[in-house]
C-alpha cells in the first residue's frame, strides 16, 4: 500500500497524469498540432526530460 | 470601543504596569466573533468549487474564472487561519462547530488539511524564527527577489518545506494528522488527473494548479516572509514586526498589523489595525520594529 501511495504521489505519476495530457492539449488549443497519435508523442518528448529531472534530481527545473 | 487611557510618560511605568495596560487594551479586541471572516471563508470556498461546473458547462469562459480562482485560493487561507486561533469559538462554546467547520472548509481550494495546519502554525507562535522548530522558517530569505528563488527552490519535489510540516508533527507527536495531508494531497490529484484525461486539462492548470502556485507564493510572501523579516530575533516583541506595505493592508492580507497578530492572537484579524493604533505607543516603548507604520 505504501508503494503504491509513493508511486501516486510521485512525480513521474504527475506527469503522466497531468502535464502529458496538458502539453498535448495546449499544442492542439494553439493550432501547433493537429488531434492524434503525433501530438501524444511530442509532447510525451517535452515533458518526459522534466519528468525524469523530477524523479531522480529532485527538481523540475534543476536548481534546487 | 472603549479607550483605555494612556499615560503620557510610559517610561515610569514598570513592567508589570505596561503588561497590564497592554492586555487591558488588546482585552476589548478579543471575544468579538468575525461574521464577516465565517462569511468570506464559506462563501469564497463554494465560489471555488462552483466555477468548476461553470467552467465545464461553459457558462464562465476560462479567462473570466482563472483570476477569480487565483483570487479564490489566495484568500481561503485567513477564515481558517481565525479557526485555528478558535477566534470564532473555542472549546465548549455553543459556536464551537461554527469554529471548526470553517476551519475545514476554507481551505479546501488550497489543498491544505486545518488541522495540520493549526499544529504546525501553533509551533510557528511558540518558535517563531527559531531555525530548529519553526515549522515556517524555511521561508526566510534576504530580499523579495531571494524569497522568489526560495520559492521555486521549494517548490520541487526535493524541496525543504515539503518535509516541514511532516517533521513538525512528528515532533509535537502529531504525526496522525499526515493522513489528512495524504488524502487532500490524493483527492486533488485524482480530481486533476481526471480533468487532464477527459480532455480538461488546461481547465484543471487554469482553475487549480497556476492557482495555487501564485495564490501560494502570495501567501507566503505576506504572511510568513514579510511580517517576520529579516527573522534573525527571536521573543515577543523581536520576532514581527509593523511594516507598511507598497502594494496597500488589503493587497498585504491584512500582515502589516500581524505583529498585533503574534501578541494577541484572539484579536480578529480585521481589528488588528485599531488595536495596533491603540498599542502603538506601549510597542514603541517595548522598542519593537514598527517600520514606517
Amino acid at each position: 500500500m505504501q508503494l503504491l501511495i509513493k508511486i501516486f504521489l510521485s512525480p513521474m505519476a504527475f506527469a503522466v497524469g497531468f502535464l502529458w495530457p496538458l502539453v498535448t492539449q495546449l499544442l492542439i488549443a494553439a493550432e501547433v498540432m493537429t488531434p492524434g497519435m503525433q501530438t501524444w508523442l511530442v509532447s510525451a518528448l517535452i515533458v518526459l526530460p522534466f519528468a525524469l529531472m523530477a524523479q531522480f534530481r529532485g527538481s523540475w527545473i534543476w536548481i534546487k | 470601543m472603549d479607550q483605555v487611557t494612556i499615560p503620557e510618560n510610559l517610561d515610569e511605568l514598570t513592567e508589570d504596569q505596561l503588561g497590564l495596560l497592554e492586555r487591558e487594551i488588546a482585552k476589548k479586541y478579543m471575544n468579538i466573533v468575525p461574521w464577516g471572516a465565517v462569511a468570506w471563508g464559506l462563501g469564497n470556498c463554494m465560489i471555488f468549487i462552483s466555477l468548476f461546473p461553470l467552467v465545464l458547462l461553459d457558462m464562465v469562459p476560462l479567462w473570466i474564472a482563472f483570476p477569480i480562482a487565483t483570487l479564490n485560493v489566495a484568500l481561503s487561507y485567513l477564515p481558517s487561519h481565525e479557526a485555528q486561533h478558535n477566534i470564532i469559538a473555542g472549546r465548549g462554546k455553543p459556536l464551537r462547530w461554527l469554529n471548526e467547520l470553517l476551519g475545514h472548509v476554507s481551505t479546501i481550494p488550497l489543498v491544505y488539511p486545518y488541522r495540520v495546519l493549526r499544529a504546525t502554525h501553533m509551533e510557528h507562535h511558540a518558535h517563531c524564527n527559531d531555525p530548529e522548530l519553526d515549522p515556517d522558517y524555511d521561508v526566510h530569505a534576504r530580499s523579495t527577489p531571494d524569497f522568489f528563488l526560495t520559492y521555486l527552490k521549494n517548490l520541487q519535489p526535493e524541496g525543504d518545506r515539503n518535509s516541514a510540516y511532516g517533521e513538525c508533527l512528528e515532533r509535537v507527536g502529531k504525526s496522525e494528522f499526515m493522513l489528512d495531508a495524504l488524502i487532500f494531497q490524493g483527492t486533488y490529484l485524482v480530481i486533476m488527473f481526471a480533468m487532464a484525461w477527459t480532455g480538461h486539462a488546461i481547465e484543471a492548470a487554469m482553475l487549480w494548479w497556476l492557482p495555487k502556485m501564485i495564490a501560494q507564493a502570495h501567501l507566503l510572501y505576506y504572511l510568513a516572509w514579510a511580517p517576520h523579516y529579516p527573522g534573525v530575533e527571536q521573543g515577543r516583541y523581536k520576532d514581527t514586526r509593523g511594516w507598511k506595505s507598497k502594494l496597500g493592508n488589503v493587497f498585504s492580507a491584512g500582515m502589516q498589523y500581524h505583529i498585533i497578530h503574534h501578541l494577541f492572537p484572539r484579536i480578529p484579524l480585521s481589528l488588528t489595525p485599531s488595536a495596533y493604533r491603540e498599542l502603538k505607543p506601549i510597542l514603541e516603548r517595548r522598542g519593537c520594529d514598527l517600520g514606517t507604520l
